[in-house]
């Protein structure tokens, strides 16, 4: 009688907790146990056929077992009824979020932190200079003479100014290089982001304004191959771990070796012309696009401020910011960072 | 510089494609901009840098491919001896020696003016010259080849016996081959006859001495002239030349001579005559220059291994010569041609680039220990820029450079403010003393393009002429609200209000850690005179915040209302504390209780709250107006007030009772001193 019991009562409470939660189903789990010919009620009827010694006991397990089955359907059925709620007390929760909005750094500031860090990452430390400059730091410090073809890439806004000194508008971050060295003593390596200006006609490539960043590592043994292994782990963390970077030799009075800078095309993977015969828009099929400007440090410059260039060298290099954001960003008009269309603000 | 595939045969063998021969040039610093084909030839289209006026030359392009590729390099003989056959009777004069510091000039008789042959004019087709006559033809054709520009002049139609290099007198005219007449003064170098200027020296010849197919006799001139006198020159007249551009940059002073005489062979040889005696006046270029260079230097600086012999080799192959056997420091004698090549970096330079960029390895230099790695302005900014985007607003960047007509529209005095000297256009004529004049127009742009409800803040510097003259530059904040605050379709939208603008602000001070900083009614003609107020620190004014006064937004045609807010970052960073010490949490619970006065409307917040703070106790931790209501059950002129304060204790949890003796003691107060009453 005892097993019969136990068999019954797991057999009920499985079959409750696996039936559907629904009120039929459960009414049927009702009348199959406890109801008038349930299986239950019939084994009450069977305890005549017990001893009177056994009948006590059993009648007490029978009792237990009607109650544990009867709590577990009531069980069942309450949670069924926490489920049911009326469809009219629902809230649409296809309304909108009730949120305050985030608003945007401009991609220029953007462009530039993650350009500085990635150079701090990698020891340099980064340091601002004036906007106004001086006709000596924009050019004589920087070994460009004044009346010489090598100031073509170089036109300057001047002030109007009273005095003779001559002011202007840094057509460069480059100045900031003499301003520093002259304060501070080597070993040191610095990156400076900035406003520069130039007299150029607006177009969708050209701003008489825009962003540039230098930077400056001058040592006992800074060699070319630093200069080299610093801008292609920067060109890897700017543009992706597969950037090739290649330099090419050119020509700044400030540097020398010099070197333009170019990475593989960051849209064709540097493919240049694609099978189709239809040149990459951005590369032109070329296959790299140039994005610094470098070199080692002329010694003519160290002179000027007053270091040794027996005893230290040091490399520079300088690269467009709004150059570096357009490739990043696919944005195709320089203008589009000063108009500051709030559609256009919001994208980054 | 344009220099063709076939052409460059002439001077070296090329057995490359041209698309390898542009990738080569490109890649030892001669960027192939473009790779044209031209019929059976090929067009290269090449941007020479400054500091070489050697490859505006085939025969420098030629000198160059010859280095890397290690073909011979040919150059057309000019060593024949030249017998003068005929009379010369000119003299020559050079009197301004610096502008002029070498002359040559040869008379030829006889000349039989044509046309050119056809690998003449082809060549000069290809590179985009009009073919004139053999004799025009073949001064350009070299100045292509040797990079020394020449003239021929119509020697007939010269006046008197002699050529004078000179300065021009003022008011002096010429008539140049381009048609056009230009008027001299005493800065021009010009070439004259007895009675008149034949030539803008360097730049370009005078139509009335012009080779036309007329000519008999000509005097074929090449010289050297002064690099900056031709830069000012062709600056001045706005003509710029294939002559002026390597005048400009240093022709090759010691072989004008040989360059003349590969013109003079060619014109023998195509258009007859005989020739006069050579003219040379001035430096002939004699003396040398040399340069030394340690090859273990070379090697340190570049991070490299390359053997001297290689060194050597690179070096030989660019025409400088070692002149004496040394194993480290070795002295080499430079070409007169290579006038870039000064000092021992230069050499390194030439040793790095032929042996290739791409071969130097890449590295990583030690790292330099830097205490901070980060001024503490651009933290500020960071913050700055960190905390007004997390409150909504977005980042502009607008122009330091504005038209005069825009700062107008702010109503700005124009006294301190700088002008530039050299604007491209009326949008650059002055630099921006404020912000606030790019932030009105960048909201303007949005509000064009339908744009309602924005936040917009710039970070940048403002610029100013002090009294003294001196120019300064300040890093400026501007902010600006305008449209509705509105959260979602939950609250009714409202109207932005000058306490949205104040609540950014003070956001903004508490997450810089600066915790006093005062606001005071202000006038200032930007702002409206109701709702404008300064910025203080320590009794330091630092900016203005207010609604931006009607007349100026009407001036910009803004028809919403705009808040805005101007501050100096300057003299707040001595405040900003970013370094945040932790404070132990409090042990027991703070309690709140409110306080509901009725109070006249003249008396100011700030009053009430600094009253409460005073007559509480030390028990009162921070008090804060949670409402204020005028309308109903309010009479006119006063306001209700709600301050909820809260108490805490360090020694126990705070009961009601603990608190109801400070609470009387503070509504005492307010009834006595400020004639509230309790709501």
């Amino acid at each position: 009688m005892k097993s019969k019991i136990k068999e019954i009562e797991e057999q009920a409470l499985g079959e409750i907790s696996s039936s559907a939660a629904e009120r039929d189903s459960l009414e049927a789990m009702r009348v199959k146990y406890l109801g008038r010919k349930g299986i239950i009620t019939e084994l009450f009827k069977k305890m005549g056929d017990l001893s009177a010694s056994e009948r006590p006991e059993a009648g007490r397990l029978i009792n237990i077992l009607k109650e544990t089955v009867t709590r577990s359907l009531e069980e069942k059925i309450s949670s069924i009824t926490a489920y049911e709620v009326e469809e009219k007390d629902k809230i649409d929760i296809t309304l909108p979020g009730i949120r305050g909005r985030i608003g945007k750094p401009h991609p220029i500031s953007e462009t530039i932190d993650e350009i500085c860090n990635i150079f701090v990452s990698l020891g340099f430390k980064v340091v601002e200079g004036p906007e106004i400059e001086t006709e000596y730091y924009n050019f004589e410090t920087l070994n460009i003479p004044l009346e010489h073809p090598s100031r073509d890439a170089f036109d300057t806004f001047y002030l109007k100014n009273d005095s003779n000194q001559k002011f202007l508008l840094r057509s460069h971050t480059s100045p900031v290089q003499a301003r520093f060295m002259e304060k501070n003593t080597p070993p040191f390596s610095i990156v400076v982001p900035g406003k520069v200006f130039r007299p150029d006609a607006t177009d969708a490539s050209h701003s008489f304004m825009f962003h540039q960043v230098e930077g400056l590592a001058v040592g006992d043994n800074i060699r070319f191959s630093d200069l080299k292994g610093v801008l292609a782990n920067f060109t890897k963390q700017m543009f992706g771990k597969n950037t090739k970077t290649r330099f090419k030799p050119s020509f700044f009075p400030f540097t020398e070796p010099s070197a333009e800078v170019d990475i593989s095309c960051i849209i064709c993977r540097g493919q240049g012309p694609v099978a189709s015969g239809q040149k990459c828009s951005v590369c032109g099929g070329k296959g790299w696009l140039e994005i610094l400007g470098a070199g080692m440090v002329n010694p003519k410059v160290f002179e000027k401020v007053g270091y040794n260039p027996e005893k230290v060298t040091g490399f520079a290099f300088g690269m467009g910011v709004e150059r570096i954001a357009m490739l990043k960003h696919g944005i195709n008009n320089i203008r589009l960072f000063f108009e500051n269309d709030v559609r256009f603000l919001r994208q980054f | 510089m344009r220099v063709t595939y076939s052409w460059l045969k002439s001077y070296v063998d090329l057995n490359i494609q041209p698309e390898k021969l542009g990738a080569l040039l490109t890649m030892a610093g001669l960027a192939v901009e473009s790779i044209e084909k031209q019929g059976s030839d090929y067009l290269f289209e090449i941007e020479v840098t400054a500091n070489r006026p050697d490859w505006l030359s085939l025969i420098g392009v030629a000198r160059e491919i010859s280095a890397i590729t290690g073909k011979k390099l040919k150059i057309p003989s000019t060593a024949e001896s030249r017998k003068p056959k005929a009379e010369s009777q000119i003299k020559i004069k050079v009197e301004d020696k610096k502008l002029c510091p070498r002359y040559t000039a040869r008379i030829i008789r006889n000349v039989k003016i044509g046309e050119s042959p056809a690998w003449i004019k082809t060549r000069l087709q290809t590179i985009g010259l009009r073919p004139v006559n053999n004799v025009v033809d073949i001064t350009n054709f070299c100045l292509f080849e040797t990079g020394e520009p020449m003239h021929a002049f119509d020697l007939d139609r010269m006046e008197g016996k002699e050529i004078i290099i000179r300065r021009a007198k003022r008011g002096e005219k010429i008539f140049l081959i381009d048609g056009a007449e230009r008027i001299l003064d005493d800065s021009t170098l010009i070439i004259a006859d007895s009675t008149k200027p034949i030539a803008i020296a360097g730049i370009m010849g005078g139509a009335n001495t012009e080779v036309t197919i007329s000519t008999k006799n000509i005097l074929l001139e090449a010289a050297f002239f002064d690099p900056v006198s031709i830069r000012r020159t062709s600056r001045k007249f706005g003509i710029m030349t294939e002559s002026s551009y390597r005048f400009e940059r240093k022709v090759d002073l010691k072989n004008i001579e040989n360059f003349s005489n590969r013109a003079l062979d060619l014109i023998l040889k195509l258009a007859g005559g005989e020739i006069g005696e050579l003219f040379d006046v001035g430096d002939k270029g004699f003396s040398k220059k040399t340069v030394t260079l340690s090859y273990s230097k070379c090697n340190e600086v570049l991070g490299v291994e390359i053997a001297p012999s290689s060194i050597k080799k690179i070096l030989n192959s660019l025409g400088l010569k070692a002149l004496a056997p040394a194993k480290d420091k070795v002295k080499f004698e430079i070409p007169s041609f290579r006038i870039d090549l000064d000092s021992e970096i230069d050499l390194i330079e030439e040793v790095s680039r032929i042996h290739g960029y791409d071969k130097i390895p890449n590295t990583i230099p030690g790292i330099v220990e830097e205490s901070s790695r980060i001024s503490s302005d651009m933290v500020a900014a960071k913050k700055i820029r960190r905390a007004l985007t997390s409150l909504g607003a977005d980042e502009i960047i607008t122009y330091s450079l504005l038209s005069k007509k825009l700062l107008g529209l702010a109503n700005f005095l124009d006294k301190n403010i700088i002008e530039i000297e050299n604007p491209l256009s009326g949008e650059q004529e002055i630099m921006r003393p404020s912000l606030i004049v790019g932030m009105l127009n960048s909201v303007l742009w949005n509000m064009n393009r339908k744009a309602k409800d924005f936040k917009l803040f710039e970070l940048g510097n403002i610029y100013l002429k002090e009294r003294n003259g001196k120019f300064v530059e300040k890093k400026y904040l501007c902010v600006a609200l305008t449209g509705q605050a509105f959260s979602g379709w939950v609250d009714r939208p409202r109207p932005i209000s000058f306490f949205d603008l104040k609540g950014m602000a003070e956001a903004l001070f508490q997450e810089l850690g600066m915790d006093s900083v005062s606001f005071e009614y202000a006038k200032d003609g930007r702002f409206s005179p109701t709702e404008c107020a300064s910025m203080a620190i320590k009794k330091e004014a630092f900016g203005m915040l207010g609604q931006v006064d009607k007349r100026i937004l009407n001036n910009f045609d803004i028809k919403d209302k705009v808040y805005a807010l101007e501050m100096n970052i300057g003299p707040i960073l001595k405040y900003i504390t970013l370094e945040k010490t932790f404070k132990e949490l409090p042990k027991y619970p703070s309690i709140y209780r409110d306080i509901s006065i009725i109070i006249g409307k003249e008396i100011s917040n700030s009053d009430a709250t600094s009253l409460i703070k005073i007559s509480a106790g030390p028990m009162l931790k921070d008090v804060k107006l949670v409402d204020r209501y005028t309308g109903e059950q309010i009479p006119d002129g006063k306001v209700g007030l709600t301050y909820r304060l809260e108490y805490q204790s360090l020694l126990k949890t705070l009961e009601d009772r603990d608190v109801l003796d400070c609470q009387a003691r503070i509504l005492r107060s307010l009834e006595e001193k400020l004639s509230a009453k309790l709501r």
